[in-house]
């Protein structure tokens, strides 16, 4: 993570070079995938024809949220000291999607014709094209809103007017879509009733995955707030970090709310005290996600910069082990055959995010992603 | 299935998210084949099937799917449906009796991967079977997750590898010809007509010999109903055959989709406008507790 920090006159350190070989191996083994295709490259299977891409895309895709989550805080709550994080937000959220599209390619079994996903007819009852559609034109709103930092680099100042000018407009719609994704990815089990475990099978799925993608979100933006300002040796904003851990807490407790209301209300409590692994599951989930973070949160430890950054360690750990459950785990089939991930696809998924904090420290290094802070050296 | 309260509990939250009312419109799939009772459909009854396994080899026959050989090449019965195996034969061996199950896709009535797959490479077809687009498959494998009965296999070992199932023999009913293994069957164990023919056939054969039978045609109602209908003098759930609700499999998804999805692109919009413009009043920063 340190090279998170890296100033255009330090030389690069030796993380660089680990994320570069651990990236250049990701892609030689992506085209390798490409060209022999998933038998012989992943441990997927008919009994398990979703594998650990799907289940990194899910638990990636409300991290990146933290992009939709500052911009709403930023530009609709009209909350100005927001400002400063916003570019790094948004560039962590764009490359956050770009990974979750390069493995989504390498996933797709046919991917010479990845373009119908766009092209007509299109099926607009399934989930997974609504959440194709909004995730493509969501990445391309990112691209906008990312571009003035190398657009003011290259001296080329028309178009930013014209993006400055029609921000409410551009973050509106990145909100919107990203409120339509985050919570179709939850929408996206609904037709497994009888696969999903009972536990993890609701009607508020949507309302459980948008609400999720919002707080993990914001315990992104806590821990990368953190490791910044230590790196950096830029004195955290405290009252920042404390009103990023307060929002956190509200939607953790609304979380809570649902997740228990719905529990309780389909009478499925007993399934949580039974012995068989998946009610432990539930009781791991919930507790390390959501009840630590709240009682972080709701402590005095909220005061301190070290409480919302542990409070966000602790419910992206509890995002993860529930996204492992629902792709995965809870989504198992009466069938002998168990499913581990394979070493490609272990080192794929390790060599695209590498990748992705690789270009982000290249970004970091040559554009100006702190314009506030610069001022204040 | 889960009881009222809790859709209706995802109505008030899916309102309260994007502040807007709107009508669902009820999704129905299955008006897009016409009257399921003219479906083309098959009528398996495990009673009088001997096993012999000629609907297997002609269903071989007709799709050119090659025998599966173990290690030292000679053929065996496989254990399930594979990409190479679109039907298949079983025995569940009972305490007392044993029966046999041919396994095929069930061409549900409203079926779970065709509201599931993304592009239209799955679709029901007028006349009843449920068919396969390989130009338009990306190969997401959605389907094989939407359908409640595992029948939807992939060709893993292939570079670019096709969703692998049974079509109903579609090619054949074009021409007026029944599917491949219901015309072999030598027994008349399975039989091959319009769906509402067939269901009123099994339960002719219920009510003729109570005695013969399971009480009941799977296939009926389960998941809004299959085109593939079974009778049986064991328990269903012995042959692999589960219980399912009568609901289909995507009316959830679909009523979700029909109701949240508008309600957010209408309700999404408004409610960020009105944030704003609240946030533009004076003490606003004071009030907003983050």
């Amino acid at each position: 993570m340190a090279v998170l920090s890296k100033t255009k006159k330090q030389p690069l350190s030796a993380w660089f070079y680990v994320l570069a070989v651990l990236t250049t191996v990701g892609v030689g083994l992506s085209i390798y995938r490409l060209v022999v295709g998933l038998g012989p490259t992943t441990n997927m299977s008919d009994h398990y024809p979703w594998g650990i891409w799907i289940t990194v895309d899910l638990f990636l895709i409300p991290v990146a949220g933290a992009a939709f989550t500052i911009s709403l805080i930023n530009y609709f709550y009209g909350r100005e000291d927001y400002h400063s994080i916003i570019r790094p937000a948004v560039l962590a959220g764009l490359l956050g999607y770009g990974v979750v599209g390069i493995l989504l390619f390498l996933d797709i079994g046919r991917w010479h014709q990845f373009y119908n996903i766009i092209v007509p007819p299109l099926n607009y009852h399934s989930f997974l094209e609504e959440i194709s559609l909004c995730v493509t034109l969501y990445t391309l709103i990112l691209v906008i809103e990312i571009a003035p930092v190398f657009l003011e680099k290259w001296g080329i100042n028309a178009p930013i007017k014209w993006i400055n000018r029609s921000i409410y407009i551009i973050a509106g719609a990145g909100i919107v879509l990203s409120t339509l994704h985050q919570s179709s990815l939850g929408s996206m089990f609904l037709i497994m009733p009888y696969k999903l475990h009972a536990l993890w099978w609701t009607p508020a799925l949507p309302v459980l995955f948008f609400l999720q993608a919002t707080y993990t979100g914001l315990g992104t933006m806590a821990i990368v707030l953190t490791l910044i300002s230590r790196s950096r040796k830029i004195p955290l904003d405290r009252k920042l970090i404390q009103r990023i851990g307060q929002a956190m807490g509200m939607n953790l407790v609304l979380y809570l709310a649902v997740k228990g209301g719905d529990w309780m209300g389909s009478g499925e409590v007993p399934l949580l005290l039974r012995p068989d692994g998946f009610g432990l599951l539930a009781w791991l989930e919930m507790i390390i996600g959501v009840i630590i973070p709240l009682w972080i949160l709701f402590s005095r430890l909220v005061v301190h910069s070290r409480g919302p950054f542990w409070a966000g360690v602790f419910a992206l750990i509890g995002t993860f082990i529930n996204r492992l459950i629902i792709t995965w785990i809870g989504l198992a089939e009466p069938s002998p055959i168990s499913y581990m991930p394979s070493m490609i696809e272990i080192l794929i998924t390790i060599g695209l995010i590498a990748g992705g904090f690789l270009v982000y420290s290249i970004v970091a290094r040559q554009f100006n992603l702190f314009p506030d802070h610069q001022e204040a050296h | 299935m889960p009881p009222i309260n809790r859709r209706q509990f995802l109505k008030i939250a899916g309102l309260g998210l994007g502040g807007a009312l709107l009508t669902p419109k009820v999704a129905c799939a299955a008006a897009n084949g016409g009257d399921p009772n003219k479906h083309i459909g098959m009528l398996y009854d495990s009673t009088l099937c001997v096993g012999c396994n000629a609907c297997t080899v002609a269903c071989r026959d007709w799709n050119g799917t090659p025998v599966e050989l173990d290690e030292t090449g000679k053929y065996d019965m496989p254990y399930e449906l594979t990409a190479d195996t679109w039907t298949l034969m079983q025995i569940y061996q009972g305490s007392e009796k044993h029966a046999f199950v041919k396994r095929q896709c069930m061409h549900c009535v409203d079926p779970g991967c065709v509201s599931g797959c993304p592009v239209h490479a799955l679709e029901k077809t007028a006349n009843g079977p449920v068919t396969y687009d390989a130009d338009r498959c990306i190969g997401c494998r959605y389907c094989m997750y939407a359908c409640p009965y595992h029948v939807p296999r992939f060709e893993w070992d292939e570079t670019l590898p096709l969703i692998a199932k049974c079509t109903l023999c579609d090619d054949r009913l074009a021409n007026g010809d029944g599917p491949a293994c219901a015309e072999i069957c030598p027994t008349g164990a399975l039989i091959w007509g319009e769906r509402g023919n067939l269901l009123e056939e099994a339960e002719g054969r219920i009510a003729a010999e109570p005695d013969r039978y399971v009480d009941y045609v799977y296939g009926k109602d389960e998941a809004g109903g299959t085109s593939v209908f079974y009778l049986s003098d064991v328990d269903y759930e012995n042959l692999g055959l589960e219980n399912f609700g009568p609901d289909p499999i995507p009316k959830i998804s679909e009523e979700t989709g029909n109701l949240v999805i508008p309600t957010i692109l209408i309700g999404g919009p408004l409610v960020l406008a009105a944030v704003r413009s609240i946030s533009k009043r004076e003490g606003w920063e004071e009030s907003w507790p983050f």
